[in-house]
């Protein structure tokens, strides 16, 4: 029971903060960036390649190569549509995820890389009788840290209240000397941060690294931003905290129909939808053409 | 994509899609055997882009939920069509429920059966989904194609479960599949340039100004989903007879992206722009599998590596859509181009 609802906890922050990363890019430029699960993908794989080496120098050159990667993303394509019909933008990182997911075929095969990586972090320890897995109180700690930290760097730092200026209105913060380019770059490399975050803790838990590794956490956070108000990055992370929390809450009660977890949870998202079609955390109704 | 879409009739608008279809089927479809099955495949393919050519360029709302009518109108038509001692096999096998064995019908009547469910769950669904707006309503279309998924992959009693049901009966003339696209053409053309067409793409131009003209959003949106969702329907039963056989996994992801991207890369407001984009896609797809497997391509031998042909594709795509964010076409209808342009 309480292995129950850590896991559920451990999942719902994971989510939250692939959410955040979506959120961030999508505030400031009005994408849905799907490629985003190719970073989450290519931090995974660089994790279990360097994993003979120290996992500080390791994690750091994650980091590194997933932020080039996402900063790419933005340079090569989404710098050029700046402005054009979301829909497009949209249908355009599709292609982009397709593209990665096909270099990383070519690269590193088609069948699941693997080494342990931080293998002290697996297992179980016992608190008053109960066996506790590590992973998932590793993963509460790391979430609630990166959380804290983004809270800080976008409530208290100059670039995070550009940022929230420009998820509010992009036009009119650059009217105030925000500068977009390279804000949105900013965005992109933060986005970048997170998705090596997000991959660490998977990466803990399933060591298997396909090329469609990052594909079904940037689903289901998609459908989170959505759900908590894709307006703001509060809404973003606690749309991806509610999902995972549901998710893993549905594996646990539905015993053996949990292959229709996936159901459940995709009629809730309309339910919620239907309620309040800006998500929970929305002001009013907004129009907008995606 | 803007201020794009027809309102008036115009007969070089109509035929011109009609012609170059036919001329293809005729030229392409029946030049090899491989080249047919690519032709009925891709004949195929154009119906179902043509669905979406209905909902998502008039509307300019995304829709993610075609596979599941696609989805829907194959699983229909196969079951209606599939030998009773296959499906009875499929039983022993996995349970299906048993008044699903017994039904058997035409196949051109299964097609129009396969339609109507689609636009029946297509009416149900979207009374719901059609409240939505801007990027809320494309990923609860989203959510309409996962729910499909996840049912008909996991529910053995209902259908074939992640296994292929095979046997279905094949339509082997192209002729016949050639009929159903025309056919699908002319309805979707006169859906275009009727009152439903023109008020939808005047949501799309401006959801705001629109209501205050006396649309209802809702109400316009509802009607084309639910004629799209049949159109949809047809292409995913005519699938099911090119393939011969059904599976769930045909109409999930990979095949809502490459019909969306069919679409985007033609250029998502005209019939025109669907054709083009299916037709470059499919033949893009054609001519680098011959690179790959080291077959000439008109005379010339050009070898690239295996595995590259689906990186070259989407990135072809991506290309596409820098250099035209409207697509191929820009939206434009077909015309006799003329020798004189101005400017």
């Amino acid at each position: 029971m309480v292995q129950s609802i850590l896991d559920a906890i451990s999942l719902g922050g994971l989510y939250s903060l692939a959410a955040l990363g979506l959120g961030l890019v999508f505030g400031v430029m009005r994408l849905v960036n799907f490629a985003h699960a190719e970073l989450i993908t290519i931090a995974a794989y660089t994790l279990v390649l360097t994993a003979q080496f120290p996992l500080a120098l390791s994690l750091i050159f994650t980091v590194l190569v997933t932020v080039f990667v996402a900063l790419l993303m933005e340079f090569s394509v989404y710098r050029r549509l700046r402005g054009v019909n979301p829909a497009v933008m949209l249908i355009a990182s599709f292609g982009l995820s397709i593209v990665l997911q096909r270099v990383y075929e070519l690269m590193f095969g088609a069948l699941p890389r693997s080494a342990a990586v931080a293998p002290f972090l697996r297992g179980d320890f016992k608190v008053a009788g109960l066996s506790i897995t590590i992973s998932s109180v590793i993963t509460i700690v790391l979430t609630i840290t990166i959380l804290l930290a983004m809270g800080y760097l976008v409530e208290k730092t100059s670039l995070g209240l550009q940022l929230r200026a420009a998820s509010a209105d992009f036009k009119t913060a650059r009217l105030l000397g925000v500068r977009s380019n390279r804000l949105i770059s900013a965005a992109f490399g933060l986005s970048g941060v997170l998705a090596a975050c997000v991959a660490l803790i998977l990466v803990i838990q399933n060591p298997q690294i396909s090329p469609y590794y990052g594909l079904n956490i940037t689903i289901l956070s998609l459908v989170g931003i959505v759900i908590g108000g894709i307006a703001s990055l509060r809404g973003a992370a606690l749309g991806g905290f509610i999902v995972g929390v549901v998710l893993s809450s549905l594996n646990t009660l539905l015993g053996n129909g949990r292959v229709y977890a996936y159901s459940w949870l995709f009629i809730l998202v309309l339910v919620i939808l239907l309620v309040r079609p800006g998500g929970l955390l929305s002001k009013g109704s907004e129009l907008e053409r995606v | 994509m803007k201020h794009s879409g027809v309102t008036k009739f115009s007969i070089q608008n109509l035929l011109g899609p009609i012609i170059i279809l036919i001329l293809l089927t005729h030229f392409v479809g029946g030049a090899s055997t491989s080249l047919q099955l690519i032709t009925q495949s891709a004949l195929c393919l154009f119906v179902m882009v043509l669905a979406l050519q209905v909902f998502v360029g008039n509307s300019g709302v995304l829709s993610f939920g075609h596979g599941a009518f696609a989805l829907i109108g194959s699983y229909v038509s196969a079951m209606l069509t599939a030998p009773v001692n296959i499906k009875d096999n499929a039983l022993a096998m996995n349970q299906l429920w048993e008044p699903l064995i017994s039904p058997q019908v035409n196949i051109y009547v299964a097609l129009v059966i396969s339609a109507a469910v689609s636009a029946l769950v297509a009416a149900i669904t979207g009374v719901f989904l059609m409240r939505l707006n801007g990027l809320a309503a494309g990923i609860a279309t989203f959510a309409l194609l996962g729910v499909a998924y996840n049912v008909f992959f996991n529910n053995k009693k209902i259908g074939p479960g992640s296994q292929a049901l095979p046997g279905v009966p094949l339509i082997e003339n192209n002729w016949i599949l050639l009929l159903l696209a025309v056919i699908s053409i002319i309805i979707v053309y006169f859906i275009n340039i009727s009152k439903i067409g023109r008020t939808l793409r005047a949501t799309r131009e401006d959801a705001m100004a629109a209501p205050a003209l006396g649309i209802s959003i809702f109400k316009v949106r509802l009607i084309a989903f639910i004629l799209s969702g049949a159109i949809a329907g047809l292409a995913g039963g005519m699938y099911s007879h090119v393939a011969g056989t059904f599976q769930v996994q045909d109409y999930y992801l990979e095949f809502t992206f490459i019909t969306l991207s069919m679409l985007i890369v033609g250029g998502s407001a005209s019939i025109w722009g669907a054709l083009v984009g299916t037709f470059t896609i499919t033949a893009i797809g054609q001519v680098l599998l011959m690179m790959e497997q080291d077959l000439p391509v008109f005379g010339i031998q050009v070898q690239i590596p295996l595995g590259s042909r689906a990186v070259i594709i989407a990135l072809t795509f991506v290309v596409v859509l820098l250099w035209r964010s409207g697509g191929i076409t820009n939206g434009k209808e077909f015309r006799i181009p003329k020798l004189k342009r101005k400017s």
